[in-house]
């Protein structure tokens, strides 16, 4: 299939603009494959929109501002140039390659230049081919998207029992969000979806807002599932076209989304330290996750390092003589995709991931991001998507081993707390997982946070979906929480944990308050881990 | 070769039943010679005892230890009358609870084997915890013929309870004799220096 080349091109209004003008008015040959989109200024295009281009359909996409000084505005060219080398690095990580995406700056009398800067872009990208990115349909919009489908939700409500619930408001008293002063109400959902009011904005709201965390669940008497059920709705309602609020302009989004393309080849790993050890024929692969293209997102305004947690968990399974396989196509587990109500998408990269990992022959795949864990542990079976081999936490093989072990931990003099991870901790109902393992280290102190395991709040987002001013405050909450137990390191156990924490601590006004050093449960032990 | 061997703790531990363990297990198992010397007299209520094993691929004239190969101790007392006899060449293995102070010519390893045994829920089974470490450092009896021996003299019914207190003890051998190279190579910790 000869699919026609399609080159976006974003065109600032000012400069260059005039330039793309007098190419018009000359009726110069811009190249038809071409498609401009005029601006306001080359720094108000996000890396969201930039890679939304590529998720829609186009090859190449070229942004064109104004020289450095020449900008109107002052700050557009160098934040424009940031935007395209992120959004670069990160197509290099998927496997489509940087040079599909292209920065230039024209003065207004350099139509020519112009011109040719396009002609030799579309040959660049004509040589390179359409990208390995192939879109699922849209959804047909439906016939009054204010009803919807009666029998679908009447499924819905028998399959997680809703009539069950008793109204008795444990739920509501448990919730984190409803608990910082947020207009939401689990139960308030569940009364909407009996009542038939899933059309109405606030109840939509609220299905978007909720961190399917599962605390309610484990308070509800009448064991109504809620993330489960929300995560139904969601996929309901996406089916409806009703969409949800994706965070970060849903740049995160059309990433796990572009991972449902057959013909995507992603081409990670190409960074990892020269000392670890990997070995390509192992029968024991580390399954990393997504930690690296959060790194290279969030860099621009927090200060992250999760990829940190994959290469220390590669250094402690190489202490312990395990020298992983990795994938260097390995595609996300689709975790956030499914939660976010792509049930579509899911599914694909689900059976696209099933059909090349249970090609390997490998006997356990090793994960330490809970997500991966419970996707590929739990969701996939659930979902019909069979493995061949086991899924393993990083934590239990470490357990098992240092159990056995002639090992030690040195002390570190530090005041320690510990965020669970809502996947780990209640999903798969592990909460003594991590537990064993901090007991066993060395720190000045460890003092569980007010609320903890079981009753631990989240970490204020889940799937990068609704978050708000009061995912902020629940945030701010379990910070203080943290440090009201005297600790100085932050003890985590998921990437995100790290990522949305952080995003926290920069509120400008309580700086002090909330500053805390944060590091993985799997770098404190490869840190501290010693052979007696 | 001749391997000569003192197990020695106070009675109560199963210290004789853990010498009778390693011999038989040579003996019928590993089909080697083997004699067992058990001191009883006052130790058996709680003060020192010991039994005294030799292993040998020849027949043995004279059952007696004069010179330890191996010493295994699970109390400090016990410790305390044996070490004298140790060589440079010897192996020492201890409980590191019990035999809280040492000062051996000769290599030693230290296991918390009652520690372990308590936290499978039998403090009875540190003996068998011991023969799993003595079996993985010292390969004076093979790993099979001393489980088998391990599941032949327990009481019926607590076999599985005490394979699994053997392997314990077995893997933490493995683990040790491991970590002894790795710190041999200079690799101590995760992260490289
Ligand atoms: S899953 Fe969490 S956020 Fe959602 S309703 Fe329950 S407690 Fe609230
Ligand atoms: S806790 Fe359960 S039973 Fe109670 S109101 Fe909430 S959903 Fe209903
Ligand atoms: S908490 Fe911060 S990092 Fe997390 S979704 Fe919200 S804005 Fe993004």
């Amino acid at each position: 299939m000869n699919k026609q080349t399609k080159i976006i091109l974003f065109l600032c209004n000012w400069g260059p603009h005039a330039a793309y003008l007098s190419l018009q008015d000359e009726k110069q040959n811009i190249p038809e494959a071409v498609h401009m989109v005029r601006i306001p200024c080359t720094g108000r295009v996000d890396r969201a929109l930039l890679l939304r281009a590529f998720a829609k359909g186009a090859d190449g996409v070229a942004m064109i501002g104004c020289s450095p000084g020449t900008c109107r505005y002052g700050s557009g060219t160098p934040t424009a140039i940031r935007n395209t080398q992120d959004t670069g690095t990160i197509l290099d990580l998927m496997g489509i390659g940087q040079e599909r995406l292209r920065f230039a700056t024209f003065l207004p009398e350099q139509s020519e230049e112009l011109l040719e800067f396009l002609q030799t872009f579309l040959h660049d990208i004509q040589k390179l081919g359409p990208t390995a990115i192939t879109t699922l349909p849209d959804n047909p919009l439906p016939a009054n998207p204010l009803n919807l489908p009666r029998e679908e939700v009447s499924a819905l409500v028998n399959t997680y029992d809703i009539h069950a619930c008793q109204d008795c408001g444990k739920c509501s008293s448990a919730c984190p969000l409803a608990l910082v002063g947020k207009p939401f109400s689990a139960r308030g959902i569940a009364t909407a979806v009996i009542n038939n009011e899933l059309y109405k904005t606030n109840v939509q709201e609220n299905v978007w807002s909720c961190l399917t965390c599962g605390l309610c669940y484990e308070r509800c008497p009448s064991a109504v599932n809620f993330p489960a059920f929300i995560k139904e709705l969601r996929y309901l309602y996406q089916k409806n076209t009703i969409q949800g609020n994706e965070a970060h302009g849903g740049f995160l989004h059309s990433l796990m989304r572009s991972m449902a393309s057959p013909d995507l080849t992603p081409n990670r790993y190409q960074n990892i330290p020269e000392k670890l050890k990997i070995d390509p024929d192992s029968n024991i692969l580390f399954y990393g996750g997504c930690a690296p293209y959060f790194d290279i997102f969030f860099s621009k305004h927090i200060d992250v390092n999760t990829e940190k947690i994959l290469f220390d968990s590669i250094r402690l399974l190489n202490f312990f003589d395990v020298h992983p396989r990795l994938l260097g196509d390995e595609r996300c587990c689709g975790h956030d995709l499914l939660w976010s109500g792509e049930q579509r998408h899911f599914k694909e990269v689900a059976r696209l991931n099933v059909e090349r990992l249970n090609s390997l022959g490998i006997e356990t795949m090793i994960t330490t991001c809970p997500e991966c864990y419970m996707t590929f542990k739990t969701t996939y079976p659930d979902m019909g998507f069979q493995l061949n081999f086991e899924v393993v936490h990083l934590y239990d093989f470490l357990e098992k081993e240092i159990d056995r072990g002639a090992v030690e931990f040195t002390s570190f003099d530090k005041a320690v707390t510990f965020q669970d991870s809502c996947r780990l901790c209640r999903l798969e109902d592990r909460q003594e997982l991590p537990r064993q393992l901090l007991a066993r280290l060395q720190p000045n102190t460890f003092t569980e946070m007010r609320e903890s395991g079981k009753g631990s709040m989240c970490c204020g987002n889940t799937a990068w979906t609704g978050c708000d001013s009061y995912s902020k405050a629940m945030q701010v909450k379990r910070l203080q929480q943290a440090k009201e137990t005297g600790a100085e390191l932050l003890i985590t156990s998921c990437p995100k944990c790290q990522i949305h924490l952080q995003c926290a601590m920069q509120d400008p006004f309580r700086e002090e308050e909330l500053q805390i050093e944060m590091l993985d449960l799997t770098s404190v032990i490869a840190q501290t881990i010693t052979w007696k | 070769m001749q391997k000569e061997i003192i197990v020695t703790g106070f009675g109560g531990q199963g210290i004789i039943l853990a010498g009778r363990i390693l011999g038989t297990a040579a003996s019928l198992g590993d089909n080697k010679e083997s004699t067992l010397v058990q001191a009883y007299g006052p130790e058996s209520r709680g003060g020192a005892c010991n039994a005294q094993v030799i292993i040998s691929d020849t027949p043995i004239h004279y059952p007696y230890v004069k010179i330890p190969h191996i010493l295994v101790a699970m109390s400090q007392a016990g410790y305390d009358k044996f070490s004298g006899l140790l060589q440079e060449d010897s192996i020492l293995l201890t409980d590191q609870d019990l035999v809280p102070t040492t000062n051996a010519p000769c290599a030693h390893y230290e296991i918390a084997a009652t520690r372990m045994a308590e936290s499978l829920g039998h403090k009875m089974m540190a003996n068998i915890i011991m023969i799993g470490f003595f079996t993985a450092i010292t390969e004076a009896v093979s790993k099979n013929a001393a489980l088998e021996t391990v599941n032949r003299s327990v009481p019926k019914g607590t076999e599985e309870k005490n394979q699994k207190a053997f392997n314990k003890g077995f893997d933490y051998g493995l683990s040790t004799l491991k970590g002894k190279e790795k710190r041999a190579a200079g690799m101590t910790g995760a992260i490289a220096q």
